[in-house]
């Protein structure tokens, strides 16, 4: 093994020690808030896959989420699936789906991608809503209660450890998150992760060294909607329920806020894109209530990241590493 | 078929806003490549401007419209100036977030100081209709179509006859080789980010009359800016607005004649539009296709 | 190598998993209720305060005015001082689920009061059932707080449903406008689905019919296309179930295009003063005049009760404790009007109140003389009747403003 490799592992196992031990820390209602921040991660990993690592800006990653949590939640209302059993389906149905977009997507670049994309996202909502037979209509599906919910009624017991509903989310969310990172940073080390780069950084180069343009655009679709799916399967469970509003465009567009913010092309920084999508609007809103402020408020620290961390926080830890590594 | 007539009246009149608006997107798109997601919000902004001045400060409906699209030509350089001009160089997608940061930030702003509550402005036009064989047809439609259309043949004519037109062309096709002849071009492009942005002012204080002004005012009309914008070609002003009427009939036509669509599927089809055209011909109608180096 | 990595860094997490959790104990509560002491009671709820629908955040300034008003003067209820924490969903029921859960969980609540919207409350009604937190007053008309109050009896709503709202259009048409031809506008939702329902309920074996219905979406710019509908549809009768802005466009659509049915109808979501003085552009949009709508509240801006002691003290609250919000908005009113019941209701439940004697006090519960609703309306439960409010007034716009007229109109869900 080489060093490079044991220190992302040593600093990997830190991580986990932390993740895990969270729980013990802070209030029982912090422990759900953090859930979140577990269910955004996996999301922002698939993400960064396609963006960070391959180019492809995508406006319209709510839109997978959405299509794994409504997997989850149908299999669970409809056909009585365990709440954990649901998750491969969601993430299978959520990367088909990915493939199946990516199949004509990865025709388009840049902006226009972003256009295809964020259509996608607008889309989704109205298309829920239309097969409401289907999908419960605006008054959506209800999960809290049902015996395939683990723990929300009495607490779950793992090997003879009693979690209730909040550590269980908790839990279910970040061990997702974490093997999903480990996923991916096996996947981008390897010989896939470098035709991403490849594409990313010249598609000429990339096709005159053999890469095949569609297909490594595709399979970075594939992956990264099979990451969202899985948060959306998450997220779905965790919020207990789900509607065509549960899934807005303004999810899909702080999700590529998220991976802005965290650093594009780098798996270092999205713990901390997770946690401002999830903890800035309620920051925001602390600042004032006034109505109209928090947006601003929110406005105003994204655009100041942009300007200041230019490669968001990864960047900023690399360049921290760096100075240490001189002094 | 009065009818009929009717919702292709009311398309065009719907497809005019579409058009002026995704006429300012496509200024900005030629000026910096990028799309900008705030330009319905700088609209609506503007709009509130106009509000404010003829309503709580007592200007009549000109000298404020004047004094709005000033303002929100020196709104649209100043923003340029400020967000835009320090990212443009690094990855589009950043430039892309600041445009996300500018539509929450304008949007909350505009809450704040005028709140959420839904105001009435004024119309420049008559308030009455002409009839056409059972068709009515208001003034104000046929005002909104015609500004609509005069914007961009002033736009078109500015950009081919005059020297400061063709120094903003040659800034943003090819920024190093302008400079080198003169152009300054940061000033180009924050000159194309206030045209956009008087366009923007001119869509929303052409839509307010009738949609009325709150601060989501311009939200639903921005995403049918896109696909007109698509639909015409992102680079081009005529079809921008040749693709804002396109779709304003074509979609009231979808909506009235097939059961499926209704108005449940209206803004799924307009997407689809979007999706159809980007694959098969990405530069849009009156676009050029690029030829893609590689 | 890469399959052995994978499998330890699994081993690794499911170790630390274990290990970790086995320092968690459950945690029990027992005792009284929460979020109650002998001089407090919390309340809590959810509020649009940001996003599309954050007009409609006024529902919980006015009751939060209101507690404070109480709290300042009176001491509160019982000697109990009542706060009332709303948190902000951006009217995203993804956001109300956390945000309920975190003031059940974290800041204790004793009940969910006034949280809004149809969907939002939906969203956490099986989850405050089962902890058996009262889910008091939604704001919301929707059929379903009444309808499956057997299923989840925690949860109650308040104003009158929107489908009673619609039946009491349907009946005044059925009897004073016999042979109408109805065009209806409607928002594609529960709440536009309602109406429409209702309406044709009430439209049973009359000659009055529905000829038309377009629905629009909330996402879309505007109501253009319907009404131009609706209008060749050649109906005589327009019935607007719409929210503010969509209705507002809807009169200035149909004046546009000449349209001038005999009857416009505008439900109470929309027909505030304000939206319907805007809606007639200064007297310039006459299809505003003669508008029929229905009101169970008193309306701030309404001449009638400019002297009239309840509205007096109205407004003397907001100057006191909501200094900066706009007095005439009569969203204020009707979070007062909430707030009011909601503590002659914890009144009712005495010295020793629980969460399950709320409960038992609002199964049979009448409340009336509420000052900020309309005269000789009552707040009532009983039975299998769980529609709490019933009766409304049918009003005509004219002169610039609301005009009742006719007695109260009561509505038997049951």
């Amino acid at each position: 093994m080489s060093r490079a490799t044991l220190k992302t592992l040593a600093v990997f196992a830190v991580l986990t020690v932390v993740v895990f031990a969270l729980p013990s820390f802070v209030n029982d209602f912090r422990a759900q808030q953090f859930a979140y921040v577990g269910v955004y991660l996996v999301a922002l990993i698939g993400l960064n896959i396609l963006t960070g690592y391959t180019g492809q800006i995508s406006l319209g990653h709510g839109a997978f989420m959405a299509i794994g949590g409504y997997t989850t939640v149908i299999l669970m209302v409809d056909h009585g699936v365990k709440d954990i059993a649901t998750i491969p389906f969601a993430i299978i149905v959520a990367g088909v789906a990915g493939i199946l977009f990516g199949l004509p997507a990865a025709r388009l670049s840049g902006l226009y991608l972003a256009l295809a994309t964020f259509a996608i996202a607008v889309a989704t909502p109205a298309v829920i809503k239309k097969f409401e037979g289907f999908t419960g209509g605006g008054s959506g599906l209800n999960l809290f209660g049902t015996p395939e919910l683990t723990a929300s009624l009495t607490p779950v017991k793992i090997i003879g450890f009693e979690l209730n509903f909040n550590n269980w989310l908790y839990y279910l969310s970040w061990t997702i998150a974490l093997l999903g990172y480990v996923l991916a940073w096996l996947i981008l080390r390897g010989r896939t992760g470098r035709a991403f780069r490849a594409v990313r950084d010249s598609e000429t180069a990339a096709v005159s060294s053999g890469i095949s343009l569609t297909r490594t655009k595709v399979l970075a679709f594939g992956i990264s909607a099979a990451y969202a799916g899985a948060a959306g399967a998450l997220f779905a469970i965790a919020t207990t329920f789900v509607n065509p509003d549960t899934f807005p465009v303004a999810l899909s567009i702080f999700l590529l806020v998220g991976i802005v913010v965290s650093g594009l092309g780098s798996l270092k920084g999205l713990i901390a894109g997770a946690i401002f999508i999830q903890f800035m609007p309620l920051w925001a809103q602390n600042v004032s209530k006034s109505p109209g402020a928090p947006a601003v408020v929110y406005g105003i620290v994204l655009i100041l990241l942009i300007l200041v961390l230019p490669g968001g926080v990864s960047g900023l830890i690399s360049r921290v590493q760096q100075l240490v590594r001189r002094s | 078929m009065a009818a009929f007539f009717q919702q292709i009246v009311s398309g065009l009149a719907s497809g005019a806003i579409y058009g002026a608006l995704a006429l300012a997107i496509v200024l900005i798109h030629r000026a910096t490549g990028v799309i900008n997601f705030a330009q319905g919000e700088m609209a609506m902004f503007s709009t509130y401007i106009a509000w404010t001045l003829t309503t709580n400060h007592g200007f009549s409906y000109w000298p404020a419209f004047a004094i709005t699209l000033a303002v929100s030509f020196l709104g649209g350089v100043g923003i340029h100036q400020a967000v835009i001009w320090p990212v443009e160089r690094g990855p589009q997608i950043r430039v892309v977030i600041i445009t996300i940061g500018l539509l929450l930030l304008l949007n909350g702003l505009a809450s704040w100081i005028w709140s959420g509550e839904v105001r009435a402005v004024q119309s420049p036009f008559p308030a009455g209709t002409i009839d056409v064989g059972g068709v009515a047809i208001a003034w104000s439609d046929i005002g909104t179509i015609a500004v609509c259309l005069a914007s961009v043949l002033i736009l078109s004519a500015f950009f081919r006859f005059t020297k400061v037109g063709l120094a903003m062309r040659a800034a943003a096709v090819n920024p190093s080789e302008a400079r080198l002849v003169g152009v300054r071009v940061p000033w180009m492009l924050g000159l194309g980010w206030g045209l956009a942005a008087v366009l923007g002012a001119i869509a929303g204080m052409l839509t307010a009359p009738n949609v009325f002004l709150d601060p989501n005012m311009m939200q639903a009309v921005l995403i049918y800016a896109f696909a007109a914008a698509v639909l015409g070609g992102i680079d081009s002003p005529i079809g921008a607005v040749v693709g804002g009427l396109i779709l304003g009939v074509g979609l009231n036509l979808l909506g009235t004649y097939v059961d499926f669509v209704g108005a449940e599927l209206k803004l799924p089809a307009a997407l689809l539009v979007i999706l159809i055209v980007l694959l098969l011909r990405p530069a849009g109608l009156f676009g050029k296709p690029v030829v893609k180096k590689v | 190598m890469n399959r052995r990595l994978l499998l330890t860094c699994v081993a690794l997490v499911a170790t630390l998993a274990l290990g970790v959790t086995a320092a968690i104990a459950g945690t029990v509560r027992g005792g009284s209720d929460p979020g109650i002491t002998d001089t407090s009671i919390l309340l809590g709820g959810t509020a649009p305060l940001t996003g599309p629908a954050s007009q409609y955040a006024s529902v919980a300034r006015g009751a939060d005015a209101y507690f404070r008003y109480l709290n300042a003067t009176k001491g509160g209820i019982n000697g109990r001082k009542i706060s009332y924490k709303y948190a902000d969903d951006a009217y995203n029921p993804a956001q109300s689920v956390p945000v309920t859960r975190q003031l059940v969980e974290q800041d204790k609540v004793f009940a969910v009061f006034n949280s809004l919207g149809t969907a939002h409350n939906i969203a956490v009604r099986p989850y405050l059932n089962a902890m058996k937190v009262p889910q008091l007053f939604v704001a919301s008309g929707a059929t379903t707080w009444g309808r499956d109050y057997g299923q989840y009896p925690y949860t109650i709503g308040f104003q009158p449903s929107y489908q009673a709202e619609g039946w009491v259009y349907g009946k005044y048409l059925a009897r004073t406008a016999s042979g109408a031809r109805v065009a209806v506008l409607f928002q594609n939702d529960d709440y536009g689905k309602d109406l429409l329902g209702g309406l044709k309920r009430g439209l049973q074996r009359s000659k009055v019919r529905v000829i038309a219905a377009e629905p629009y979406e909330v996402t879309s710019p505007d109501v253009a296309s319907q009404i131009a509908k609706l209008k060749a549809s050649g109906a005589d009768t327009l019935a607007i179930f719409a929210t503010p802005t969509f209705a507002i466009q809807a009169y200035q659509f149909a004046n546009k295009l000449g349209w001038k049915p005999k009857h416009v109808i505008n439900n109470a979501v929309a027909s505030a003063s304000t939206s319907m003085q805007i809606a007639s552009s200064a007297g310039q949009n006459k299809l505003v005049n003669g508008t029929i709508s229905i009101q169970f509240l008193k309306d701030p801006t309404d001449p009638k009760w400019k002297n009239d002691a309840a509205m007096k003290l109205y407004r003397s609250i907001m100057k006191k404790h909501a200094p900066s919000a706009n007095v005439a908005d009569p969203l204020h009113v009707y979070g007062m009007a909430s707030a009011w019941t909601a503590a002659d209701a914890l009144k009712k439940g005495g010295k020793n109140l629980t969460r399950e004697s709320l409960r038992k006090t609002l199964d049979t519960f009448t409340a009336t003389g509420n000052p900020f609703m309309l005269p000789g309306i009552a707040v009532r439960t009983a039975g299998k009747d769980h529609y709490p409010v019933e009766q409304m007034l049918l009003q005509k716009w004219q002169n610039n403003s609301w005009n009742s007229f006719g007695g109260l109109w009561g509505y038997r869900a049951s």
